[in-house]
């Protein structure tokens, strides 16, 4: 059976610095009702065509004594409660996806490199894209019934240090969701299973109320894409590269304080700020067709959030009436802060109205732009150990790329304050030029 | 309503005469005895005393003889005693309770299956077997054959060994306070992994046993090989006086699982599942009041001789070159002819006066007076209170339940340790049997009817009497789940 990758790995594999690479599966230990289904929303099938895959690395110290039998042990009672993610996806009689709970089980990857951690990380820094080779790269389909919706890999380097690659499609959840999700298995290692939050969405949910008399206006953020059938990736014409970097605090502050002005009393935030700086960039180096409207996303912290699962992020769109990169960065910033217009509605309608049957991709449909500034990534703690570093990216993105802006490692920031970190998925034509203006314009990376 | 009513009272009349056809067959010899003994006592009774040593002298037995008489009956009774067969007892017995981590819902078996094979053909064959087969969601397999494809190294299944066996007679010595020492025989059935050193030199190794221990080491006698151990045990518990005899039961999977595409191979895949059983017999007089049953018949039926019998379950490669076991499509005629070929053995052991009777006058009426009539199948619920099917699949309990007219209640067991545990070959016995402790049906004086089926084509019984009441709650494989069953099993479940 053909297993549906993003990109061949096997290219990179045949250097051999992952190897010994190992298929199972891990399920919940408690048997499920297999009649229990879980719906996805309208958001959640806006968002199906995309995949966050995140890589945590773990120093030896943190990694001591954990075996795969251990680790696969504390995973069963980890995924008690997340049956739903051990489910498998079905299409109902109208055509409209869900989950149905049949303890399938979430697939697990083990594999060995034959580098050390720290190598690997000085590697990583020149180049983004060795991290497919800790995180499964695998889609949805062909066939839906068969397909995990979350990937897990184990891989243990030479000095004994870990990398935990979660493979994670969006239609289950954002970015909060998967970091939730990933935490609790720590906490389940620790037999600290505490935190219970509900995974009451098992209930069919209130779907959003057709208007059929208001007239929407069509959303910028989402793009129609050809019919994908039962195989979840969207068809892309040009070849995404991954591009990595990371402002310490003073960086940014430095960075926050010249695009505010030192007229202005308050302050631009940091997100703002990195969103117009790139912004500026891509716009200077494809000098035809730049693009004039991006997509701003937003994750929610998990204060006031009852549910795990679901995409709760906001979505909004900022439209430039001017040339972008003839305009001053500061112009950016304040446009991107102050006249951000939120579509959720809007993309909640137009998938109503399909029945969530319609294929459409909102990370790329314009350059893309991802806070998951708050997002606890370093949460995930192994012997009361968090992770040495954490990165994300996603794949199923379409053209116009995606930026993700994630909280930098923890030990890295001084006075309070933390930097980021900044990963950038953008066609190879526009990467190179990007790489260059950000070092030569800005000083970074 | 008026035809309703004769017809109750016609069966309830009947039942009534049946009742008391048995009780006086049953009972036949005390029926005829005790008036002759009273009339002999009233008799003796009437006379007077010089009367009675009047009759006494008369005999004129003088001391040589009366010498001899004594001595020939003392001879007799010596005699008797001596060769009356030891008394086995079953002291007590462990299940293996496989982890959670080897646990395999039906969705992640057609998953692995699908991506571990190309042909869709297979994957839907074996999807239809599941979705029939009586399997529940928490039946597990060893970690070998949870990866995609399996890995099944010799290593990896001497692991699986070393598992299901060590947890088992772990549980069993501590249960039984006993120490490893104390064995003296050891018996271990496996059939397909038979590796050098043998898996009872294993278990001698890991528990540290005698060096004068006598160990015998079962392979290839298939899922009826467990009451082949018990019947080896008791003839061995005959010879050597004042012995424990350790008898292990398992089947480990690690090794076969197969790849190819063969219909009739494929079953085993779905069906069998990781299990062992340990069960410690003994012949000490002393342990006569704390053992669990005591042994009554074993009874052992081979049909190899017959070429179809012998085939039925066939271990063999395929046109591609991948081992697996076939299973023929005569597998449940020929598991009838040697069930009843097995009865004919055990029938008049077990039976009471009346079923026999019944039978043989039918056999008679037959042969004699009318060869259409129907022929009379025993009630062996009479001769039973529990029974314990080979839970080697839906179809063997089903068509066992309907030859011997058995209940629901009774073929439960086989059927919720099939749903619970999968088909664990020749250990499946010992969780059925778990199964009637853990529901609290197991009391003092009820009798067991275990019954196994095995490639050869073999059927062997095994016949226990419980010596005490088993108090609930048992320790055991079912202790966290006994209270969710039984379960209704759909005919098809579907995925």
């Amino acid at each position: 059976m053909v297993i549906a990758t993003t990109t061949t790995n096997n290219n990179i594999k045949r250097e051999g610095i992952v190897h010994d690479v190992k298929l199972s599966s891990v399920g919940t230990a408690k048997v499920t009702d297999s009649k229990l289904v879980w719906e996805p929303s309208n958001m959640d099938l806006a968002m199906k065509l995309h995949y966050l895959r995140g890589v945590y690395f773990f120093s030896s110290r943190a990694a001591e004594g954990l075996t795969i039998m251990k680790i696969k042990e504390s995973m069963f009672f980890w995924l008690n409660p997340f049956y739903v993610i051990c489910g498998r996806l079905r299409r109902s009689d109208s055509g409209r996806p869900y989950i149905k709970c049949n303890d399938s089980g979430v697939r697990f990857i083990e594999a060995n490199s034959s580098k050390r951690l720290d190598d690997f990380l000085e590697d990583v820094k020149e180049e983004s894209s060795l991290l497919r080779l800790l995180v499964s790269g695998q889609v949805i389909g062909p066939e839906l019934i068969f397909s995990p919706t979350v990937l897990i890999q184990i891989t243990t380097f030479k000095c004994g240090g870990i990398s935990v690659g979660l493979s994670w499609a969006h239609v289950l959840g954002d970015a909060f969701s998967a970091s939730h999700f990933i935490n609790a298995w720590g906490q389940s290692l620790a037999h600290d299973i505490s935190q219970d939050f509900s995974l009451s969405s098992l209930k069919p949910q209130t779907r959003t109320e057709t208007f059929p008399n208001s007239i929407f206006p069509k959303p910028l953020s989402l793009k129609m894409v050809d019919p994908v059938g039962d195989h979840w990736i969207p068809p892309t014409k040009s070849k995404m590269d991954i591009f990595s970097f990371h402002l310490t605090a003073t960086k940014l502050a430095h960075l926050q304080s010249f695009l505010s002005g030192q007229s202005e009393t308050q302050l631009i935030p940091i997100f703002e700020c990195l969103c117009a700086i790139v912004w500026h960039i891509v716009a200077k180096v494809q000098n035809y067709g730049e693009p004039r409207i991006v997509t701003v996303c937003k994750n929610q912290s998990s204060n006031g959030r009852r549910e795990i699962l679901g995409n709760k992020h906001s979505l909004s769109t900022v439209k430039a009436e001017f040339a972008v990169s003839d305009a001053e960065p500061k112009e950016l910033a304040k446009l991107v802060l102050q006249k951000a217009v939120d579509e959720r509605t809007e993309i909640e309608e137009i998938m109503n109205k399909e029945n969530g049957t319609c294929d459409v991709i909102v990370y790329g449909a314009n350059l893309t732009f991802v806070d998951m500034g708050e997002v606890n990534l370093y949460g995930l703690e192994l012997k009361g150990e968090k992770p040495a570093f954490v990165n994300y990216f996603v794949d199923g993105v379409g053209d116009g790329g995606v930026i993700l802006v994630l909280p930098g490692p923890e030990n890295s920031g001084k006075n309070g304050g933390d930097g980021r970190a900044v990963t950038m998925i953008l066609p190879d034509s526009v990467m190179l030029g990007v790489k260059y203006e950000l070092k030569s314009e800005w000083n970074i990376a | 309503m008026a035809q309703i009513l004769p017809d109750y009272s016609n069966s309830v009349k009947l039942k009534y005469v049946k009742l008391g056809y048995q009780y006086l067959v049953n009972h036949i010899l005390t029926f005829l005895l005790v008036p002759i003994i009273l009339t002999i006592l009233i008799q003796v009774l009437s006379l007077r005393l010089d009367e009675i040593i009047k009759l006494l002298t008369a005999l004129k037995l003088d001391l040589v003889q009366i010498l001899c008489s004594s001595f020939l009956v003392l001879f007799t009774l010596t005699l008797y005693f001596m060769s009356k067969p030891r008394s086995i007892y079953l002291l007590d017995y462990a299940c293996f309770k496989p982890p959670v981590t080897c646990r395999v819902p039906f969705s992640t078996f057609m998953e692995h299956s699908k991506l571990n094979t190309s042909d869709s053909k297979s994957v839907n064959f074996q999807m239809r077997i599941l979705e029939r087969s009586g399997l529940g969601e928490e039946t597990a397999l060893p970690p070998a054959n949870h990866y995609i494809p399996p890995r099944p190294t010799m290593e990896d299944a001497r692991a699986e060994a070393e598992q299901v066996i060590f947890s088992a007679v772990d549980s069993l010595l501590g249960k039984t306070n006993l120490k490893a020492k104390d064995i003296d025989i050891l018996i271990v059935n496996c059939s397909l992994f038979s590796p050098t050193p043998s898996l009872s030199a294993m278990v001698i190794n890991k528990y540290k046993m005698r060096s004068n221990i006598k160990s015998f080491n079962l392979s290839g006698m298939g899922c009826s090989a467990g009451l082949i151990s018990v019947d080896l045990a008791k003839h061995l518990l005959q010879v050597h006086a004042n012995s424990y005899a350790l008898v292990i039961s398992t089947e480990i999977i690690t090794p076969n699982y197969y790849s190819g595409t063969q219909r009739s191979m494929l079953l085993p895949n779905c069906l069998f599942r990781m299990g062992s059983a340990a069960i410690l017999l003994t012949n000490h007089r002393r342990d006569r009041t704390r053992a669990k049953y005591r042994l009554v018949h074993s009874v052992r039926t081979h049909m190899g001789a017959d070429d179809r019998a012998y085939r039925c379950v066939y271990e063999e490669e395929d046109p591609e070159g991948k081992i697996g076991i076939s299973l023929s499509k005569d597998l449940m005629v020929i598991a009838g002819e040697a069930l009843k070929s097995n009865i004919t053995t055990i029938g008049p052991l077990v039976l009471p006066t009346s079923e026999q009777l019944l039978f043989l006058l039918t056999l008679i009426g037959r042969k004699i007076i009318n060869p259409k009539w129907k022929p009379y199948i025993p009630d062996f619920k009479q001769a039973f209170e529990h029974f314990c099917i080979h839970a080697g699949g839906r179809a063997v309990i089903d068509k066992l339940q309907k030859n011997l007219q058995l209940s629901v209640e009774h073929v439960e067991a086989s059927r919720m340790a099939l749903h619970r545990f999968g088909n664990t070959s020749s250990s499946s016995l010992w969780y059925e049997l778990s199964y009637i402790e853990a529901k609290g049906k197991m009391k003092k004086g009820d009798k067991v009817w275990q019954i196994g089926f095995g490639s050869g084509f073999k059927c062997n019984s095994a016949v226990w009497i419980c010596n005490r009441t088993i108090k609930t709650p048992t320790d055991g494989p079912w202790l966290e789940c006994v209270h969710r069953y039984p379960v209704h099993i759909p005919e098809i479940v579907k995925l």
